[in-house]
């Protein structure tokens, strides 16, 4: 199973082991990161499970789809190039290593 | 060892209509969920059970054969679960995204309450109820579904009769009566413009109904657009009045967000958090399980009490305060979960970025009247139902 590391806002790092097939965000809570809200639980509705993520894993990650995209523009903490919603990336093996940052407000 | 869920016999339904807070408060502390016997429910009123509840809609569910809901309505997405649920939800999605509402439906929504708030300028005091909020919230309604030629208070009508319906546990048969015929007025609305909006893609909540990758059957629209009619025009309205009357209470708060107009949206999320529109909504136990030490058993119904959530001293201080500063943490009114409001971000444009910042800006001297104070009713469905103001002109 691929490894993720997350970073809290105030920068204490936590890693984890990640199930495949799982959403990043289901991760997170599994896992008890604090930061992630993830108010409707993965319906990328809420847009209170936003983190940054690893630039160099853009490809493995996959394409921001619309909906989330328009997500993304309302989200508390600023939308920057690597924003994402953690409940539309899905966990594969290719992510192993992939840090994950969370923001400082949901 | 788990415990069985305690009873409570001496809670009278007019004490929680009238002020649900007290008691929500001695539920709270008494045990994870109590079966109330005038509600005919076991209430779950601490905001971590809940959260917990709404992340497991597999043994919490939303479905529900014998609900009143589906049988006044048709069967709504709010009353599936899984991926029934998903793909109705999707087919409306595209009509309450942020983007949608920021580019095509603030504007219409700052016209509207313009308009409304023109009415009432020269007047120097009104009930912000049927003044203001009321027909904000039904005329935003009927642009966002799409619908034509039906008056705001014809839309408030059916919303009123379908929620009476909705919530008609004693079969009083001149309820049903009129739900039965709120049902076949919002029908006829839908026949009369659902060629138009296949025709004319558009953003209402019909055309995406329509036009969606799914698109839904006739029996699926109207079931839905009825459940956004019962839905969707009081939560809007009731919060109006509670982020109103929470800044008018207090003047140093009041005097921060007319002063920085980006505090309306934090503002809001507080007043909804204060006075949630939606108290309770109910769930179904589908197998035998325990929640944070009580027992639940398959085909349990269950309440869960956002409103006592939302004043949850686990979680939030000196909870019965409006306090817009306190600091941010997520609350509960819009729920949790699949079925987390569709409307949330209408409601905060509409009422948090437009309406209640253009009263304040608008109507000078903004006051409350002491002769006259507010009212405020519900636990349910809770908001103040008369909210009296003056002002100077």
């Amino acid at each position: 199973m691929p490894t993720i590391t997350f970073i809290t806002a105030e920068g204490k790092q936590h890693a984890v082991t990640a199930e495949i097939g799982r959403s990043v965000m289901e991760i997170a809570l599994e896992k008890s990161i604090p930061g992630v809200v993830a108010e409707c639980n993965g319906s990328a509705a809420c847009a209170t499970c936003h983190c940054y993520f690893d630039p160099a894993f853009t490809e493995a990650i996959g394409p921001v789809g619309e909906h989330e995209s328009d997500m993304l523009d309302f989200t508390a903490a600023p939308r920057r190039p690597e924003s994402r919603l953690s409940c539309q990336v899905r966990v594969v093996d290719t992510l192993d290593g992939m840090t994950v940052r969370i923001p400082a407000m949901q | 060892m788990a415990h069985a869920v305690p009873v409570v016999s001496d809670i009278a339904v007019s004490d929680l209509l009238a002020d649900p807070y007290p008691i929500y408060k001695r539920l709270r502390e008494m045990a994870p969920a109590v079966y109330v016997d005038s509600a005919r429910l076991a209430l779950v009123t601490r905001f971590d059970d809940i959260m917990a509840i709404e992340r497991d809609s597999e043994t919490f569910a939303s479905s529900n054969p014998g609900s009143l809901v589906n049988k006044v309505m048709g069967h709504t997405m709010m009353r599936k679960d899984g991926e029934a649920h998903a793909m109705e939800r999707r087919a409306v999605e595209i009509s309450f995204r942020p983007g949608t509402i920021k580019n095509h439906w603030a504007a219409q929504f700052e016209a509207t309450s313009d308009r409304l708030i023109a009415d009432i300028e020269s007047q120097g005091a009104a009930d912000l109820f049927d003044t203001l909020a009321a027909p904000m919230a039904s005329l935003a309604l009927i642009e966002l579904l799409g619908l034509k030629d039906v008056s705001w208070q014809t839309l408030a009508c059916w919303s009123q009769a379908l929620m009476d319906g909705a919530g008609n546990y004693s079969g009083d048969p001149e309820i049903s009566a009129r739900a039965t015929e709120a049902a076949a007025g919002v029908d006829a609305a839908i026949d009369a413009v659902i060629a138009w909006h296949r025709e004319n893609p558009n953003p209402a909540v019909l055309s995406s109904m329509v036009n969606a990758e799914n698109p839904m059957n006739i029996e699926q629209i109207r079931a839905n657009i009825k459940v956004i009619i019962g839905g969707g025009l009081n939560e809007p309205r009731d919060s109006i009045l509670s982020l109103t009357l929470g800044l008018l209470s207090n003047p140093a708060q009041r005097a921060e967000v007319m002063a920085n107009p980006d505090l309306g949206p934090l503002a809001f999320e507080e007043a909804i958090r204060w006075i949630s529109p939606i108290g309770m909504y109910p769930r179904r136990v589908t197998r035998d399980v325990e929640l944070s030490g009580v027992e639940l058993r398959a085909g349990d119904q269950i309440g869960l009490c956002v409103g006592a959530a939302n004043r949850d001293d686990r979680r939030f201080d000196n909870p019965d305060s409006f306090d817009l500063f306190r600091p941010k943490q997520p609350h509960l009114a819009f729920g949790a979960g699949p079925h987390f409001c569709a409307g949330a971000w209408v409601a905060r444009q509409m009422v948090g970025r437009i309406v209640v910042p253009m009263l304040f800006s608008r109507l000078k001297n903004l006051r409350l009247r002491p002769d006259a104070p507010a009212r405020i009713h519900g636990w349910v469905f809770r908001g103040p139902v008369s909210l009296p103001v003056a002002w100077d002109i």
